[in-house]
């Protein structure tokens, strides 16, 4: 008995270890960008010899970098509307309506998800060209699109999949116009897979290094900048970038979170 | 003229075919205001789509409905004076007990303080707290929730109300008890209720007319004691439950002759030009032990088991040519303490036997 105690107590230590190690192999990097955003060296050393917050001023007041910034988020705020509104519908074809070729549909779809995304950019790159189009932002925001919507898809058919059809019926059995059936019912139901898919898009999209590469032209990204910057000509203002753009994101991340307790407490309250 | 006299409902030939099939056969039928008519069929006789066609869910392909005197065919359900209580309820997840009630009067343009009143009011009706007015649909039982169901639909004021099979998922026990409290309701309310089942027992409780479904047609319409009574045919008897069932060809007037054993029994009446079909004995017209020495339908059997059913007690007795089984019916007290084994006489009346062809 008591060596089978202290048995799966070494079990479960060992499996704490584990869990420890996974979880500081994932965040030590991004906890090293942030260090060495605020860190006086030029160069990032660790220990950190000395701290500052020169680098946040700089930025803050840095065109350019606002410039930069303005760009990645109107970049990543089109695609989230576009992508929403179009993988809405695309979901309702993939996971709600039987129709003929669906099976086909579902399978093409997707297929731009597992196209490797230089490819994907070099294409779509070539296909601007052929057809005249400048590329800027205006264009990366398509061909970011490309991309995320099959994910948008993908994950707002999740929630479309649970949905019962019936609801729908009996709303409109009760009088309430196809439109009443959308804002009354189906789009309240599907609000917490259509949040997420807004998500998804926004990061997706705001994190994005390959397709806009190829197809942002003259504009910069975010992540365009700090790919150049550490090909050539680093400056402690790229972990500073990289760090504001990380908890820009982790906050749109927390902000979902309560969002999506809010709905969930809403829908089971007692 | 004369049959569309009280015609509330009124169906002419209505049909629905899907590719080549016909799910939906040329239906005549007429229901008179404030009737519970219920249709009883199996899966795949077309109830369903029957249902789906009077509330607009779906076209006939043939044949008119009229309610009220008005063609219906093609007014879709969003704009018809019915609505349904689905299988499953459908229920909104998203919405309050109170606000799934509400939700036919604020699609129709009630004022917010109208709509609780009404609500409330209905809640009671349906003998549901009012203070569950805020609360979750999904933390309500089954029985509850078939309320708010049915209350949402009250609150759409329908000229009919539609029911397909709404207690079909609820344990025994609670759909005896909301059988019973439907028809409440309908008496309370005065409207017409149009419900499907596939359990002729479930109809017989509720209903004031029963319509027998099967491959699309009805194949009888008639109160529930003329159904139990008189069944049309095999199809419909087997709908009854347990009973025991005899196949026979005619031997002379109201006489039939059971092929497997030989054995004659009187019938009440035959059909012009019956031939061969089944003879029907419900379990409880059979006479067990002493009482059935006089009867005029006689067999002779073994007690195979008994079996209590509360106020009842079943037997299984097995015929001496050992070819057909008996259920046998008495109440509790009726006096026969026969125990597996023991040798007996069965007997019923002649007006017990029910002849249906085939």
């Amino acid at each position: 008995m008591a060596t089978a105690k202290a048995k799966s107590r070494v079990a479960r230590n060992l499996i704490v270890l584990w869990t420890v190690c996974v979880l500081a192999f994932l965040y030590i990097p991004m906890v090293a960008i942030v260090l060495a955003s605020f860190s006086k060296a030029r160069y990032f050393r660790f220990p950190v010899p000395r701290w500052t917050t020169q680098w946040y001023d700089k930025a803050m007041d840095s065109l350019s970098i606002r410039d930069l910034l303005w760009t990645s988020l109107s970049v990543a705020t089109l695609v989230t509307v576009f992508s929403v509104a179009l993988a809405f519908m695309g979901a309702l074809a993939f996971a709600r309506y039987d129709w003929k070729g669906r099976k086909l549909y579902q399978r093409l779809v997707l297929l731009p998800i597992f196209f490797p995304q230089a490819v994907l950019g070099l294409a779509l790159l070539l296909w601007f060209s052929a057809l005249g189009i400048t590329t800027s932002w205006h264009t990366a925001v398509f061909a970011h699109m490309v991309w995320i919507v099959p994910i948008v898809i993908l994950i707002m058919s999740i929630q479309v999949y649970s949905f019962d059809p019936s609801l729908e019926e009996a709303a409109y059995d009760l009088g309430a116009s196809r439109f009443q059936v959308l804002r009354e019912v189906t789009l309240p139901i599907l609000a917490p897979g259509v949040i997420s898919g807004g998500i998804f898009a926004f990061l997706l999209s705001w994190g994005n290094f390959p397709l806009s590469l190829f197809s942002t032209g003259a504009d910069q990204t975010v992540p365009e900048w700090l790919y150049s910057k550490m090909v050539m000509g680093y400056t402690p203002m790229v972990p500073t970038l990289g760090s504001l753009t990380m908890s820009g994101a982790a906050i749109l991340i927390f902000l979902f979170y309560m969002v999506w307790m809010i709905i969930k407490s809403r829908q089971s309250r007692a | 003229m004369d049959e569309t006299q009280g015609a509330f409902l009124e169906l002419r030939k209505v049909t629905k075919k899907f590719g080549n099939f016909t799910a939906v056969d040329e239906v005549d039928l007429v229901i008179a205001e404030g009737e519970f008519f219920t249709l009883v069929g199996p899966s795949g006789s077309g109830k369903t789509t029957m249902i789906r066609l009077l509330v607009g869910m779906d076209q006939p392909t043939g044949g008119d409905i009229n309610l009220k005197g008005v063609r219906l065919n093609d007014v879709p359900a969003n704009k018809r004076p019915t609505c349904m209580v689905f299988q499953d309820l459908a229920l909104f997840p998203h919405k309050s007990v109170g606000e799934n009630i509400e939700f036919p009067l604020k699609i129709s343009g009630v004022a917010p303080d109208k709509r609780r009143q009404r609500a409330e009011q209905l809640l009671k009706q349906l003998r549901l707290p009012v203070d569950y007015y805020s609360k979750g649909v999904n933390q309500c039982s089954g029985g509850e929730r078939q309320r708010i169901a049915l209350a949402r639909a009250l609150a759409f004021d329908p000229d009919i109300l539609f029911f397909d099979e709404p207690l079909s998922a609820l344990d025994f026990r609670l759909r005896k008890t909301l059988e019973k409290e439907l028809k409440d309701i309908h008496r309370e309310t005065g409207k017409t209720f149009v419900y499907i089942t596939h359990s002729l027992e479930e109809a017989m409780v509720m209903s004031d007319r029963i319509g027998i479904m099967r491959d699309g047609k009805i194949v009888q319409i008639g109160t529930p004691a003329a159904i139990y009574n008189d069944p049309i045919n095999r199809f419909v008897a087997q709908f009854m439950g347990e009973v025991n069932t005899l196949e026979v060809e005619s031997a002379g007037k109201n006489t039939v002759q059971d092929i497997a054993s030989g054995a004659r029994f009187k019938v009440r009446a035959m059909p012009d030009g019956f031939t061969k079909g089944a003879l029907i004995i419900r379990p409880e017209s059979v006479k067990i032990g002493q009482s059935a020495a006089k009867l005029p339908n006689r067999v002779k059997g073994t007690v195979y088991n008994d079996y209590a059913l509360g106020s009842r007690v079943q037997y299984q007795v097995r015929s001496e040519t050992g070819d057909m089984q008996w259920l046998v019916e008495r109440l509790q007290d009726e006096p026969f303490d026969g125990k597996a084994g023991d040798k007996v006489t069965l007997g019923w009346q002649t007006e017990d036997s029910i002849l249906v062809g085939d």
